[in-house]
């Protein structure tokens, strides 16, 4: 058995303009965004024929014939077929998840490189039969007689030709993850006009990433689409302060803006061992160096349901031996701006650190200005599984303009559950 | 060969509505239609004609159902197949046009070459131009060839030839045609497709042609079938579907229509080599072939 780990480099990413819902990729279906996302990214690193150790993707809103997704849209790329492939799903956690899967992978020797992607639409959302329809048809097919079998029929009822629609509820609870949030920051006392200026600073940061040409090799235009669709770079506090309250009651602090929308994208990203790398002449973008998840109680515990991250960042730091402040870059993944808040406002917060964390001290605040940099799923808008790729690449990127430094990466997902990792630069993690 | 006569250039500033189209093409079918100036008949020779149309786009829509019709994943460019279903309205008036010797329906589509050579873009302004040659002997008849060109700027980045047959006096001193390699029999099937009755409608909503000998058995039969009968251009799309993650981003691909797929049916794939057959038991549908062409540069500015 290996008993040493070896490093994972990243190599790049690729994914296609996220488009919000029912736009540009209204008629696009998950396998072919992903498809699409994973073709640039070979055309990119010049892959074709190339068999690689594996590619780990997923969608969180998947049909029922999107059986082995991620495999499928393999088998339409120019990779060899002779590359395995597998579907995770861990709601919004999924793309990171997947990326976590093959890093894993690599550092123990059992594959030289890999693709971790996702992909996520809700134009293109399943429709499922009634229940209770299929339930009488799955009746029917027990049947022996023909008698029985038109006995079984004879429970349909024309209320059974409503289908099932999808919706953006918790199980357990019964609310949504806008009205999950909402609670979270109420109990966390999070203002409207803070959440307003995060929202501000993701279109301004993603508008200037374009203007500077960062996202040139990071995004294939797809569908008539070159940027993301949801992107607003003339966003305002002004304009913002005008919208309507959507999740918390009428003096709730949640807006269409500073809460992410429904939307179409997907993301890949090429990781690799270190000698993978060099044999293909690649430069390292970025080491991944720690990943960690956790899950918390929503349902009995009553603890907030995006919470999760906050407990999963301490876990990683606590192994990795740093400190919150040990960081040159975070990547909050921005589900809600409150989301956001609530997460920085524990890690600062005493009680919370010594209570639910089991912390002699906080671990205290973080510079903002190192948050997000580039932009986050506030003005990218958040495909869900194609997410943690986007921001993997992202942050990749950053690191290797940079050479030398760390990035942490926080992503909230649906469940109570949470998903974070560090990369480091090239050169090394600390500046 | 003789030289042509230049051909008279008809530039249209939108596609043709391909219904009444239909009308006149299938008029022909009536006894005595064909003396009527508008109505193509008259057997001659064809007219000298090409038509072009300017700025074409493709629909993201109509695009998505196509491709989901034919099996191809929505990418970013053009399944190599799609040109076709853009040019066809300009087929259906070149064919139905007063001085065309004979109607369109009832022509039996035999062979269809495909050069790409570059990716056409989604968002691509495209130029179509569309012209047939003259008749020629066949033994079973005789057969033209329909030309479509797809230009972007100033090149030249897609063309295709499809023959069509016009059954008619057996002429057993016509050349058979060019020696046409086919897959062996003995190739083993790597996929069986179960098309439905319906296929042949489907397709006809997103391609446009809706001959009647595709779209139900009671249209079909008048004609001489036994079935609605599978587009062939539907199973040459499905055939570069299932072979695309294989091709370069330039080729060529030229096929031979032969025994026609009554529908429903259950059919097999077979591809080795550059060769590729659709086919049933001893039963040949489709034989393919896939051969190199240099390559231009593509939407994405380089050589591909």
């Amino acid at each position: 058995m290996n008993s040493e780990t070896r490093r994972i480099a990243v190599i790049g990413g690729n994914r296609i303009p996220f488009a919000r819902s029912d736009t540009k990729y209204a008629h696009a279906t998950n396998q072919d965004m992903l498809t699409a996302a994973l073709d640039g990214l070979i055309d990119r690193y010049g892959l074709e024929g190339e068999a690689l150790g594996e590619v780990a993707g997923g969608a969180v809103l998947k049909h029922s014939h999107d059986r082995d997704l991620t495999r499928e849209s393999v088998l339409s790329t120019r990779l060899a077929p002779e590359t395995p492939a597998y579907d995770v799903q861990q709601a919004c956690g999924t793309g990171l998840e997947t990326a976590i899967l093959v890093a894993n992978k690599i550092a123990l020797g059992q594959i030289d490189a890999g693709i971790a992607c996702g992909a996520d639409t809700t134009s293109d959302a399943p429709i499922e039969l009634n229940e209770e329809l299929r339930a009488t048809l799955l009746d029917v097919n027990r049947r022996r007689s023909t008698a029985d079998k038109l006995k079984t029929l004879t429970r349909f009822r024309p209320g059974h030709l409503v289908p099932r629609v999808p919706r953006n509820e918790e199980p357990r609870t019964g609310l949504s993850m806008g009205e999950h949030t909402a609670i979270m920051a109420k109990e966390w006392d999070i203002g409207r006009a803070e959440q307003d200026e995060l929202a501000v600073a993701s279109h301004k940061n993603l508008a200037a990433a374009y203007e500077r040409g960062f996202q040139a090799d990071l995004i294939t235009p797809y569908l008539g689409l070159e940027r993301d669709g949801n992107l607003r770079p003339d966003s305002s506090l002004e304009k913002l302060a005008k919208l309507k309250p959507v999740f918390g009651g009428p003096d709730g602090t949640m807006t269409a803006a500073n809460s992410t929308p429904l939307s179409d994208g997907a993301s890949a990203v090429l990781l690799a061992s270190e000698e993978w790398a060099k044999a293909h002449d690649f430069p390292v973008l970025a080491y991944f160096s720690e990943a960690q998840t956790a899950a918390i109680d929503h349902v009995h515990k009553r603890e907030g349901l995006l919470m999760a991250p906050a407990y999963a960042m301490p876990r990683m730091l606590d192994r990795a031996g740093l400190t919150l402040q040990d960081f040159d870059y975070y990547e909050i993944h921005e589900a809600f701006a409150a989301q956001v808040l609530c997460t920085l406002k524990a890690w600062e917060d005493d009680d919370f650190c010594k209570e639910k964390l089991g912390r002699d001290a906080p671990l205290g605040a973080i510079d903002r200005a190192k948050l997000n940099v580039n932009g986050g799923s506030l003005a990218a808008a958040h495909p869900f599984a194609a997410t943690g790729g986007r921001i993997v690449a992202g942050l990749a990127k950053q690191l290797h303009e940079d050479g030398k430094g760390r990035g942490a990466i926080s992503i909230c997902a649906a469940g109570g559950q949470g998903v974070v990792a560090i990369l480091e630069g090239p050169e090394g993690g600390t500046k | 060969m003789a030289a042509a006569t230049k051909p008279e250039t008809r530039k249209l500033t939108s596609a043709p509505s391909i219904l009444p189209l239909y009308a006149r093409a299938a008029a022909p079918l009536i006894p005595g239609a064909s003396l009527l100036p508008f109505v193509p008949g008259g057997g001659g020779e064809i007219p000298a004609v090409r038509l072009e149309l300017d700025g074409v786009v493709a629909d993201p829509e109509a695009l998505a159902a196509y491709a989901k019709v034919c099996g191809f994943p929505l990418r970013d460019h053009l399944p190599p197949t799609y040109p076709h279903a853009l040019a066809f309205p300009l087929h259906m008036a070149l064919m139905s046009d007063g001085a065309f010797p004979f109607g369109a329906v009832g022509l039996v589509h035999v062979a269809n070459e495909i050069a790409q050579h570059r990716q056409l873009g989604v968002g691509e302004e495209l130029a179509l131009r569309v012209r047939a040659t003259k008749l020629k002997p066949h033994r079973k008849g005789r057969t033209f060839d329909l030309i479509t060109e797809v230009r972007v700027g100033r090149q030249i980045a897609w063309e295709s030839t499809s023959t069509f047959l016009r059954r008619g006096k057996v002429d057993p001193d016509a050349a058979s045609g060019e020696e046409f390699p086919i897959l062996a029999a003995d190739v083993p099937a790597s996929a069986e497709w179960r098309l439905a009755e319906s296929l042949g409608r489907r397709y006809a909503a997103v391609s446009g042609d809706r001959n009647p000998i595709h779209m139900h058995a009671l249209t079909a039969k008048p004609l001489g079938f036994p079935a609605a009968i599978a587009h062939g251009m539907w199973t040459k799309a499905r055939a570069l579907a299932a072979l695309e993650p294989r091709l370069p981003d330039a080729f060529a691909v030229a096929v031979r229509f032969r025994r026609p797929i009554a529908l429903p049916a259950t059919v097999e794939f077979a591809a080795q080599g550059p060769l590729f057959a659709v086919r049933r038991g001893t039963e040949r549908h489709l034989d393919g072939r896939i051969t190199p062409v240099a390559a231009k540069p593509g939407p994405k500015g380089k050589a591909n």
